[in-house]
């Protein structure tokens, strides 16, 4: 693919980004006409209701989506090319799994001791499972990590990871079985994922955070590049493979747990965009497949917030049930075409 | 002539049962070795070995008059290229990025290419005369021609000792005897040494002056290939019938 053209597609993500952002912030149960947001957005009108819905709820919940699409899309492209399987996704870590056990956990915890369902409590309630669900996640990183520096295979690692998510989840579903039940609705409601829960108070913790691990990626184009050439030819060009892919599952497995904690468990995303970018750009370079596959997430992300808020369904269609609905056919509809040439 | 590489009582194996013990041998700057046997024999053992994928059991390994072990990755990724059987397997990966990767030892923690690294690019896929594929996807092409792409980028690594992993297996018999040539140049005009492992025993004793064979429970032996041959040594190791031994020396005498 020539450079222009390269600048071009580039230039078409963005662009959509941005008209799907400015989407995100009009449309909704309240439609707010494109002039007064904009008016609202550069403090030109304060003192409007739509003020409110704007700063308070529209505004940090499209910076949610985006930091997050932007976060699991690359952290599911790390994945696929350290197992060098067009299938991983950062799921195979166990991370999610991970996630839901602790915010499980929380919950039967809350209902045994306190004889309550934990949803009576209210905030504290919200940033219980936040918790439960970073510390949950970042335990199974913790034992993939251990099991990643004394492994040069990946495929048991892969076999590892995935049995981990399974061990995981019937804890999970145990669990839940000695639950009650508002206690259960609540768990598969933030199952479901849903991008309103960062807010503006968490906002800023969430953004520093997904932040530091986004830029973080950027410095592993070159080994990545060189992974793609199989373990033996990266391992003769001079790469530690077991600490490389310590620092990988570390960079994706911290993404993807910060995400999950605060929006749930959403897939597709990280396994199917990286996709996207390849067919795209026609190209393997990790110094292009990262920026792109971030910017590709985004706009997924972005475009199911706007699906799931449409007006009508008051902002209650969960995030998991529109991600693939919109996104598998995209996909299929990429690599159909990018075939056909 | 420099001492590229020597070994000193070697022994090779997995979790200390040694395949073969007692290897002594020394390698020049230009020498070009076929390491041959049967399957089992132990070949990739002594290659993951001298490629330090795998550590000795005993003895060692000296690279330039250093021990290869006290080398860092990175630098014995400058002095020692590899050519496998394995071939990368992705649907977008270009020929260029490919060669390219043989410059990874050299380049900043971004990987970016300077203008002498480009030069070397070019000047690796001239050497195997790839030139025309440079922007072509590195999966759609014969095996043939990703064995030579595999040999530009160890050539682009730019390393003293190249080592090739059954580099004749999938190929056609011009492609070689092509592949015979190539190395052979790389010897005399690179000053590279080469060390390759291949069954094409016909093939090996016509064009390469030089083996090491290998057997299950028989001792490491290297030497001139038409001397091993009229020894009787290759008819031992490889059980060849009296008669076809004898119609090999007519040969190839």
């Amino acid at each position: 693919m020539k450079n222009s053209k390269i600048v071009l597609v580039f230039g078409g993500i963005i662009l959509l980004g941005l008209i799907l952002f400015v989407l995100n912030l009009v449309v909704g149960s309240v439609m707010a006409p494109l002039d007064d947001t904009l008016k609202v957005l550069f403090k030109v009108d304060t003192d409007n209701t739509l003020n409110v819905i704007i700063f308070n709820y529209r505004l940090p919940q499209a910076l949610t989506a985006l930091l997050a699409g932007a976060a699991l899309a690359v952290a599911g492209l790390l994945m696929q090319t350290l197992f060098r399987n067009p299938l991983a996704d950062p799921s195979m870590l166990g991370i999610s799994s991970g996630a839901s056990l602790g915010v499980g956990l929380v919950i039967l915890l809350t209902g045994a001791i306190s004889g309550a369902a934990i949803s009576s409590f209210g905030w504290w309630s919200t940033i219980g499972v936040s918790l439960a669900a970073f510390i949950g996640a970042v335990a199974v990183l913790f034992v993939m990590l251990a099991f990643s520096a004394r492994m040069k295979n990946m495929t048991t690692l892969i076999i590892i990871g995935l049995m981990i998510a399974y061990l995981a989840g019937s804890i999970t579903d145990i669990l839940k079985f000695f639950s009650l039940k508002e206690d259960i609705h609540a768990f598969v409601i933030w199952g479901m994922g849903s991008f309103s829960g960062v807010g503006t108070s968490k906002m800023t913790v969430f953004a520093t955070s997904i932040i530091i691990g986004l830029i973080a990626t950027f410095f592993l184009s070159k080994n990545l590049n060189i992974l793609l050439l199989g373990d033996m030819y990266a391992e003769n060009l001079g790469l530690n493979i077991k600490r490389n892919s310590v620092i990988i599952i570390l960079v994706s497995g911290y993404l993807t747990a910060i995400v999950t904690a605060y929006c749930g468990p959403i897939a597709f995303v990280g396994l199917a965009m990286p996709h996207i970018a390849r067919f795209l750009f026609k190209s393997s370079d990790h110094h292009l497949l990262i920026p792109a596959t971030m910017l590709i997430g985004i706009d997924m992300t972005l475009l199911c917030n706007l699906i799931a808020r449409m007006p009508g369904l008051d902002g209650n269609l969960p995030i998991n049930a529109v991600t693939a609905f919109i996104g598998a056919p995209v996909v299929i509809s990429v690599i159909m075409k990018s075939k056909k040439q | 002539m420099t001492e590229i590489l020597k070994t000193i009582s070697l022994s090779i194996g997995y979790d200390n049962n040694p395949v073969t013990s007692d290897i002594n041998i020394t390698l020049n700057d230009g020498d070009i070795i076929a390491l041959v046997g049967p399957n089992g024999a132990g070949k990739s053992t002594l290659f993951k070995t001298l490629s330090s994928h795998i550590k000795p059991i005993d003895g060692r390994i000296e690279l330039l008059g250093k021990n290869l072990l006290s080398y860092s990755p990175k630098e014995r990724a400058k002095l020692l290229g590899l050519v496998l059987t394995e071939r990368p397997d992705d649907m977008f990966l270009k020929v260029y990025d490919v060669v390219a990767a043989g410059r990874y030892p050299y380049t900043d923690m971004f990987g970016n290419l300077t203008e002498d690294d480009k030069k070397v690019i070019k000047a690796s896929l001239e050497l195997v005369g790839i030139n025309n594929l440079i922007d072509r996807v590195f999966n759609t092409l014969s095996d043939g021609e990703k064995q030579k792409i595999m040999i530009a980028k160890a050539i682009a690594q730019n390393t003293p000792v190249i080592m090739l992993d059954e580099p004749t297996a999938f190929l056609d018999y011009p492609s070689k005897i092509e592949l015979f040539t190539l190395l052979k140049r790389l010897a005399k005009e690179q000053h590279k040494t080469i060390i390759f492992s291949s069954h094409d025993l016909e093939l090996l004793l016509r064009y390469t002056d030089n083996l090491w064979i290998m057997a299950p429970k028989k001792p490491f032996v290297a030497g001139n290939s038409l001397q091993l041959l009229k020894d009787g040594v290759i008819k031992d190791y490889f059980k060849i019938k009296d008669s076809d031994n004898e119609y090999l020396i007519k040969e190839n005498v």
